[in-house]
């Protein structure tokens, strides 16, 4: 177990290497001078000339890259040429919102998954499965920011503001700023609708999926359990398969949350939730370019580290699954 | 399950098919029999093709051009004349959903294509002949995939600076491509590595057969099965990112036609104007709806043990 | 019984007293202080080094931050802010200011000749990099004659001294020696505590970027009682819809800019609203390209003309009479704009109507084009650039496209974002004509980058020296009449030339809640909080 770590953790190395020369090239990729930006209206050549000086921009790019790179090794993620602020402080400002909109979107896809799935394999090609799956195949094929829209119309709209179409409240007491709105019941309302509308194209895959791996197990433990007698023993094959299909649940959970991070960015820009999405977003479009390199390379990381746990629970479970 | 599981992974939206160990011949007979049986599958097809039609005969289909303003028609309720009203700038929504369908469609089924063609070589050279190869490819897959596909998407088509028109179809269709090659190289690897195993390939080894034909005789038609089904199901996916990049505003640009652009500019008129916003995002959900039912038949149909 | 005299005095006396009564009510109410003030901005602030930032939205909070040495009223008139009385030599070259007593920093420091020369100084210093050094070109000196008196020495007479110092982008902001030298450029760009330091009637609380900016009241400001505000709560709010939305449920008391498409919207969700515009000083342009690079290198010193508008018959065909300035106004802002082809737009001092030169006359459009070479079977043929910064230019550009197509013309319009349309158009790329709208003209002078020659924003690229030789004849003449001609010559010569193309006005809106009192609209040159108050 501890040898497979070790190996994994080296294999990441060569990985978190690549994904950093290729941010770095694909910025590079991007046509733009981050001096226009900084200087906007005031645009004057001169000026711009030596600023490209003071900012290293002029100097050949491997040079750049191995500032960058070492900055990065000392903890240093920079600044952002616009604003002068430093990345990692503005990131992490941002980072609290969009996990909780991640989670919360999780939380209501697994309420929504759990139940729907257990009933679909239960009451095999019956009405109750027929539903639950025609409800997931479409929640499958509506993209989220639709499924927004259709919440913003529902429940924002057309109920006269119930529930506000944007904007963000902090959860009490994780307050970033000096000044902030943070309450409970703001909080609710505002990552209610944003949070269902990325939880249920995951709730729909993840009920087909807990739906086919129970009748898997089911099937297999009918055949061998062939002559069950009674209620009781179909009770705890159902209980068993339920325990055994919720792992591979749980581990394919953890990987949506990749797709889960691309969906927060569409979804936080549709409610103007002042998450990492939107601030992804605003980088891009400002071409502010440090920004966009230390949000993507941050991204990539975390992806890559949290495949890796991901991994390691799933070997870890491994031995325990008596199949295949 | 683990090898489940792996194309779990590979797949991401839904759960496909293990290869199928039926001869070639039969099996295509089997599938389309099973198929015909399906309603749902049946119905995504036709759908599917529908959408296809409408997409090539558009100029014919759509009562007015897609990007014709008329000043003294802005936002128009539907009526006899605007079966989907009109927008701010007075153009027809129904020509301009019709018209949209072009590019859902052509980036959608393109991408799927590109991404195969390029997925399907590195996948059977990674399964196949292993080791550094192996290791080259799977690490180039681990990057592209450590990025979140939309977010890589977005950075791919600002690179290539989001344009209208022909180009700007390919753009798109190029983003979405990259980042779906993972997707099927991942596969193709898989099936390659599961059959690789039999004992038949070992005896064509005996025999002095050369590599390429192996590969093309006996492995390459195993794998097509569930890339087939892959394919399918992911032209849905790419359609969605697609939607989603011309939501974010790098997509394709105006004034050609987009479903996800008029989505999100429409957006802005949806106190007054709601149908405006719905009428492309309905677009969108039935066409990736079509595709994703045709694509679960199939998948059913080639092996239904799994149902 | 019959009513005494007595009787008839009281009940006037009564009547008298209760119409007194009732006419202190009718009178203004008194400012009520405290409260917070909550501003929309509809895009983000770049950052706060109010000396090099660009965007009006740091402008504004440089001009509630910091403060200056004049201001300037709606109808032209300067009023003092850190300075009390100014006074111009007689030979136009020396203005000398008397610094008003006790106005203060928010560090504690005094605002004295020091620290005005030290502010105007380091805006001269090319090294600070400051967009405003243009401004200053004709200031040889500044000099502190004592704590309270400034003489700034000319080298030749400036007519706009004061507008400048007033209304150019932020107007002159004095900086604290102090803190100046305390901090470095990028504790102030990024707003570290302390760093941001003005002497203005607000003082800098906390900036998250695109999200949110806190001003609160500065207790030393010199108007003693004001600001009547506690707080200024700027929110970045990018989406009209979304600002619309808080507008109505009483989340924000004040947007600062507008997009004019929704404008009848807010006023049908808000009866009571304040809808506050004026005539436009910003210009809506749609200039075409004028040379081109000669050896292929953006920026070079060499030009040749621009193979399809270098040709000034095309240019006239086109912008004179092919563009029907009415119908752009009236699909794009619904005819809430003025039509117009002078490059002064029509709320800018010094401002002629020059629409009689261009009538829209496509037919005289048509036979312009068949002179310069095009017809049926060579259609004239080229691009439209603009960005997605408000929607407002694309559908102007969908409106050009159409009304080329009726003279012939076949245009393809392509839609970036902000950033590569500035790339593009600043670095003299490949463009034919934008559709944009540039910084607001508080008079012909201020914008020194429009149609000069040796400007960046000279995007168009011409190399006629005529204009830059008007220009600075508008900039020194002294007589108000004189300059006013000048001013005509300089609109009428670009509209003969065409080296600029304006298509109307841009209309500015501000909107307030009913209970926001006390502000003065100024279009994009004032925004001051310090006379605001709520009445809640």
């Amino acid at each position: 177990m501890r040898d497979y770590i070790i190996k994994r953790l080296f294999q990441m190395i060569p990985t978190i290497i690549v994904i950093t020369l290729v941010v770095f090239a694909m910025m590079q990729a991007i046509p733009g001078d981050p001096i226009i930006s900084l200087l906007g209206d005031a645009y004057d050549e001169e000026d711009a000339e030596k600023l490209r000086g003071e900012y290293g921009l002029n100097k050949p790019i491997y040079v750049q890259y191995f500032r960058w790179v070492s900055k990065l090794m000392r903890g240093d993620w920079g600044e952002s040429i616009l604003s002068g602020r430093s990345i990692l402080n503005d990131v992490l400002i941002r980072l609290p919102v969009t996990i909780e909109l991640i989670i919360v979107a999780m939380i209501v896809a697994l309420i929504i998954a759990i139940p729907a799935g257990i009933i679909a394999a239960i009451r095999q090609n019956t009405w109750g499965d027929y539903t639950a799956m025609s409800t997931a195949m479409i929640g499958i094929s509506i993209p989220d920011f639709f499924l927004g829209v259709l919440l913003l119309l529902l429940f924002s709209i057309s109920m006269n503001g119930f529930l506000p179409s944007s904007g963000w409240v902090y959860l009490p007491g994780t307050c970033p700023s000096v000044v902030c709105e943070a309450s409970w019941w703001g909080n609710f309302k505002h990552v209610v609708m944003p949070a269902i509308a990325l939880g249920v194209g995951r709730a729909a895959i993840l009920t087909r999926l807990l739906r086919a791996s129970m009748l898997e197990i089911i099937r297999m433990e009918y055949v061998t359990t062939a002559r069950a007698k009674g209620l009781g023993e179909r009770l705890v094959i159902l209980k068993h398969a339920l325990k055994n299909a919720l792992i591979p649940t749980v581990t394919i959970m953890g990987l949506q949350i990749g797709f889960l991070i691309g969906g927060a960015i569409v979804v936080e820009t549709l409610f103007a939730i002042p998450g990492l999405g939107t601030y992804g977003i605003n980088a891009i479009i400002a071409r502010d370019y440090q920004q966009v390199q230390g949000f993507i390379l941050l991204v990539a990381i975390s992806f890559v580290v949290l495949n890796f746990l991901v991994d390691l629970v799933y070997s870890f479970l491994d031995p325990r699954i008596r199949y295949n | 399950m683990k090898r489940f599981l792996l194309t779990a992974v590979a797949v991401g939206e839904a759960v496909p098919a293990a290869p199928a160990k039926a001869r070639s011949e039969t099996l295509w007979a089997q599938t389309s029999r099973r198929l015909k049986r399906s309603n749902t599958a049946v119905f995504g097809l036709l759908v599917v093709v529908a959408l296809i039609l409408v997409a090539a005969f558009a100029d014919v289909l759509a009562p007015y051009s897609a990007t014709d303003t008329n000043p003294n028609a802005m936002f128009q309720m539907p009526n006899s004349q605007h079966l989907l009203g009109t927008d701010q700038l007075g153009r027809d929504m129904l020509s301009r959903i019709i018209y949209g369908s072009r590019v859902s469609l052509t980036v959608g089924l393109s991408s799927v294509v590109l991404a195969v063609f390029i997925g399907l070589p590195l996948g059977l050279i990674a399964g196949y002949y292993g080791r550094l190869y192996d290791t080259l490819v799977m690490r180039a897959m681990d990057v592209i995939l450590s990025f979140p596909v939309i977010l890589l998407a977005i950075i791919i088509m600002v690179m290539f600076t989001p344009t209208d028109g022909f180009w700007g179809i390919i753009k798109v269709t190029m983003a979405v491509a990259i980042v779906r090659i993972p997707i099927y190289a991942r596969l193709v690897r898989g099936s390659v590595l599961s059959i690789k195993e039999k004992e038949y390939i070992e005896a064509c080894h005996a025999l002095g057969q050369r590599d390429v034909k192996v590969l093309l005789k006996h492995i390459l038609p195993n794998c097509l099965a569930p890339l087939i089904v892959a394919g399918t199901l992911s032209v849905a996916t790419a359609i969605i990112v697609e939607a989603s990049l011309s939501f974010l505003g790098v997509g394709i640009q105006p004034p050609t036609p987009s479903w996800g652009w008029d989505l999100k500019a429409n957006v802005a008129w949806i106190q007054d104007n709601a149908w405006l916003a719905l009428a492309p995002g309905f677009a969108i959900f039935i066409t990736v709806l079509s595709f994703n039912l045709f694509g679960d038949g199939l998948r059913d149909a080639l092996d239904p043990r799994l149902k | 019984m019959h009513r005494s005299g007595r009787f008839y005095i009281y009940i006037s006396l009564a009547l008298a007293c209760l119409l007194a009564f009732t006419a202190s009510i009718a009178v203004a109410a008194e400012a009520k202080r405290g409260g917070t003030l909550r501003v929309a901005y509809g895009n983000k602030i770049a950052n706060l080094d109010f000396h090099t930032a660009p965007g009006y939205e740091m402008m504004w909070v440089a001009m509630n931050i910091g403060c200056g040495l004049v201001n300037i009223t709606p109808d032209g008139q300067f009023v003092g802010d850190a300075a009390e009385s100014w006074e111009l030599s007689d030979d136009h070259l020396t203005w000398t200011f008397k610094l008003r007593d006790g106005v203060q920093f928010h560090d504690g420091t005094q605002v004295d000749a020091k620290a005005v020369k030290f502010s105007i100084d380091r805006l001269i210093d090319p090294e600070t990099k400051s967009g405003m050094r243009g401004f200053y070109a004709a200031v040889k000196e500044v000099e502190a004659v004592d704590p309270l008196t400034v003489k700034v020495h000319l080298q030749q007479p400036y007519a706009f001294f004061l507008h400048m110092l007033a209304g150019y982008r932020t107007g002159l902001v004095l900086y604290s020696p102090e803190a100046t030298a305390k901090y470095d450029v990028n504790d102030r760009k990024k707003g570290k505590a302390g760093a941001v330091v003005g002497c203005g009637p607000f003082k800098f609380v906390e900036w998250v970027p695109n999200d949110h900016l806190i001003m609160d009241r500065f207790e030393g400001y010199y108007q003693k009682g004001k600001p009547y505000l506690d707080r200024v709560h700027i929110r970045i709010i990018k989406d009209p819809v979304t600002q619309m939305a808080a507008f109505k449920a009483g989340e924000i008391d004040f947007i600062a800019s507008f997009t004019p498409e929704h404008v009848g919207t807010v006023k049908a969700q808000n009866p009571g609203v304040q809808v506050m515009t004026g005539k436009e000083t910003t210009p809506m342009v749609a200039p075409m390209k004028v040379t081109v690079p000669a050896d292929g290198k953006q920026m070079s010193k060499e030009r040749k003309p621009h193979a399809v508008f270098g040709d000034i018959k095309v240019r006239k065909a086109v912008a004179c009479h092919g563009l029907n300035r009415e119908e752009i106004v009236k699909i794009a802002f619904k005819g809430a704009a003025t039509p117009w082809i002078g490059m002064n737009p029509p709320g800018t001092l010094d401002t002629v109507n020059v629409n009689g030169k261009c009538p829209y006359n496509p037919d005289k459009a048509k036979a312009m084009l068949k002179e310069a070479g095009y017809g049926p079977d060579n259609p004239l043929k080229f691009e439209v650039i603009t960005d997605n910064e408000k929607a407002v230019f694309n559908i102007i550009a969908t409106v050009i496209k159409d009304q080329m197509s009726r003279i012939g013309a076949q245009v393809n319009i392509k839609l970036v974002d902000k950033v590569t349309w500035m790339n593009t158009m600043l670095k003299d790329g490949e463009w034919d004509m934008y559709v944009e709208d540039l910084l607001s003209l508080l008079t012909l002078d201020s914008n020194a980058y429009l149609s000069v020659t040796t400007s960046s924003w000279n995007g168009a690229r011409h190399t006629d020296t005529h204009v830059d030789d008007l220009y600075a004849k508008y900039a020194r003449e002294m007589n108000p009449t004189k300059r006013a001609a000048v001013a005509k010559e300089l609109q009428e010569y670009m509209v003969d030339k065409l080296y600029w193309n304006t298509v109307s006005g841009s209309p500015f809106y501000q909107i307030a809640q009913s209970s926001v009192k006390g502000y003065t609209f100024n279009a994009e040159f004032e925004v001051h909080f310090e006379n605001v108050w709520l009445d809640k």
